[in-house]
């Protein structure tokens, strides 16, 4: 963990003076398989009624981290649940997803949620939480004959049959169509507005970033932060950027030279700050242009005699966050040309 | 939702999964037909000759009962557990109140009333298709005890296979390596005066061999059965004990 980050996590931490308000604490979890450390003293907090979003790459520990605070493996370290160690909560107030959760086949998907919802004292009308999850029309197929999208919609319905305090869900969207990613996008806002306290792991940065209320980030098993999604990315998202796609043949040093030349005289209030201009495989990206800086820049290009063929501009995201903070950015600065000055580029 | 209600319903879920699986059902009592096909109708019995099969036909009727209530819930609750283990399922039901004894006996009832029927088919085979005859007497009522007492063993049994083992094959491996040796050294088809006196007191610690001799102390040579009923219990109890604890709670 970083110092920003260990300072942060700590200070969630901290700042829980009572460790039963939180819905869940974990303090130095810590789990290992051999000499494969998995978690390596990963401090969370998840206040009542929050998206608390996890993100990183595979095998960074993420479904290691939800096993642990669902008590279906062991690990070292305090992990509170509702104040309690994980194995001795209410079960009927935790619902789980699992990532990799294949339930029995050969039943159809209403059979599916009714079984669930059958283990527990008081559960959700099957049909009511097949509705939720878009599977109304296709409860009646075997869970082997359908979609990948629909089995797991299925599976997220036996998550929340008993109407959990607390659910963990461990990728919930992998497989599904963009239709059926909003409609589990609606059911998790619609649960969290009513209290439900979620627990997200995605690999889907938008999800996330639209979803969560606070985002860990688990690099090796170790947070590296955590926090807000617009905290985060104020923090670590780098610059908003203009992608300049430009026709023909790429620019000779000439063009170039005057693009630098004509980017020179870019009023400051217009970019981040001096902006840096990066050749890509298709064009240019210019770094740390503000929405209302764009006509300067055509008109620098302009000016300096590059035509294009596109313009598109994006502000920095969670997944910047991410990729920056996973060591897997993608840098075309080490084949590209920089035409701004790299150092403060790099700074910003 | 009391205890009841959960282990009914993973009985009714464990029961449609399998009903549901045709071949699994077809070759659960397909298996022991074909056994009983070609060692009671076509090898026969020879009740003047030695060697295998020198007892009469009814001697052999535990035997043939004892391939189902041995092999099906063995490899039935050891793949079982693999196919919850790879499905991520115990994962899951760790968060629901069902307890690991609870899915263990639901399953367990599902095999009792699988292995039952399986069972029922069997005896009427075995009286219709050799010379056994059956001794009709009240102890019969007995019958379906040990049927379901050592259902249960080797459902704990199962298992222990099932989550000792790392896969589904490794399951079938174990249970054949299991269940044949004692399918044949449990006083079933090799009476215990063709096995050395040394090993008498293996046959005397196989579990099967209590049911081998209940079973056949009420269908074919009448005879005390209460000992073996008792001791087949407490095994029960006691495998089904072992097995709930070892089924997978964690990673």
């Amino acid at each position: 963990m970083n110092e920003t980050a260990a300072a942060s996590a700590s200070a969630s931490a901290d700042d829980v003076t009572e460790e039963d308000v939180s819905v869940v604490v974990g303090e130095g979890v810590r789990r290992s398989y051999g000499d494969v450390v998995a978690l390596d003293g990963v401090d969370v907090v998840v206040e009542p009624g929050e998206v608390f979003g996890l993100i990183g790459p595979n095998g960074a520990g993420k479904t290691t981290l939800v096993r642990a605070l669902t008590g279906t493996t062991d690990a070292e370290g305090t992990i509170r649940v509702f104040g309690s160690p994980p194995d001795a909560v209410d079960p009927q107030r935790i619902g789980l997803l699992p990532q990799s959760f294949d339930p029995p086949e050969r039943l159809t998907a209403r059979e599916l949620v009714g079984y669930y919802g059958g283990l527990y004292e008081d559960a959700r009308d099957p049909e009511a939480v097949l509705g939720d999850v878009g599977m109304t029309d296709d409860a009646d197929a075997w869970y082997e004959t359908l979609s990948g999208g629909q089995k797991r919609r299925t599976c997220v319905a036996t998550a929340i049959v008993n109407d959990p305090d607390l659910l963990f869900l461990d990728e919930p969207t992998t497989g599904i169509d963009p239709a059926g990613r909003r409609s589990i996008h609606r059911l998790i806002e619609r649960l969290a507005a009513d209290g439900t306290t979620v627990f997200l792991t995605s690999h889907a940065m938008d999800e996330v970033e639209r979803l969560a209320d606070r985002v860990a980030l688990l690099r090796d098993g170790a947070v590296v932060a955590v926090g807000a999604p617009a905290d985060l990315i104020a923090e670590h998202g780098g610059d908003p950027r203009l992608e300049v796609e430009l026709g023909g043949s790429k620019p000779d040093d000439a063009d170039l030279d005057g693009v630098r030349g004509a980017l020179a005289g870019i009023e400051a209030e217009a970019t981040a700050d001096c902006p840096a201009v990066e050749s890509t495989a298709d064009g240019l990206r210019v770094l740390g242009v503000r929405p209302e800086g764009i006509g300067a820049v055509v008109d620098a290009l302009g000016s300096a005699g590059v035509e294009f063929e596109s313009l598109t501009w994006a502000e920095p995201s969670l997944e910047d966050v991410y990729l920056r903070l996973t060591g897997e950015e993608y840098s075309p600065r080490a084949g590209g040309t920089a035409l701004g000055d790299s150092e403060e580029g790099e700074g910003r | 939702m009391s205890r009841l209600s959960r282990v009914l319903t993973e009985a009714t879920a464990a029961a449609r999964s399998f009903l549901r699986r045709r071949t699994a059902v077809f070759f659960t009592f397909f298996f022991p037909v074909i056994l009983v096909v070609i060692f009671g109708a076509l090898v026969r019995t020879q009740p003047t000759g030695g060697g295998l099969f020198a007892e009469p036909a009814g001697y052999y009727i535990p035997g043939y009962l004892a391939v189902v209530v041995l092999f099906t819930p063995l490899s039935r609750v050891g793949s079982e557990i693999a196919r919850h283990r790879d499905g991520g399922r115990f994962e899951k039901l760790a968060t629901t109140p069902l307890s690991r004894a609870e899915w263990l006996f639901a399953h367990t009832l599902v095999n009792v009333a699988i292995i039952g029927a399986a069972s029922l088919l069997i005896l009427g085979l075995v009286l219709a298709v050799t010379d056994a005859t059956l001794v009709v007497s009240p102890a019969l009522a007995a019958l379906p005890a040990f049927v379901a007492l050592a259902v249960a063993l080797f459902c704990g049994l199962g298992a222990v296979l099932g989550a000792l083992a790392d896969s589904q094959d490794g399951v079938i491996a174990a249970s054949n390596t299991v269940a044949l040796p004692l399918l044949f050294l449990s006083e079933t088809f090799v009476p215990p005066a063709l096995l050395p006196d040394w090993f008498l007191p293996a046959v005397a610690a196989s579990p099967l061999t209590y049911f081998a001799r209940g079973t056949r102390a009420i269908v074919h040579e009448p005879g005390a059965w209460v000992g073996d009923l008792a001791v087949l219990a407490a095994l029960a109890a006691g495998f089904l004990a072992l097995g709930a604890y070892a089924v997978p709670r964690t990673d």
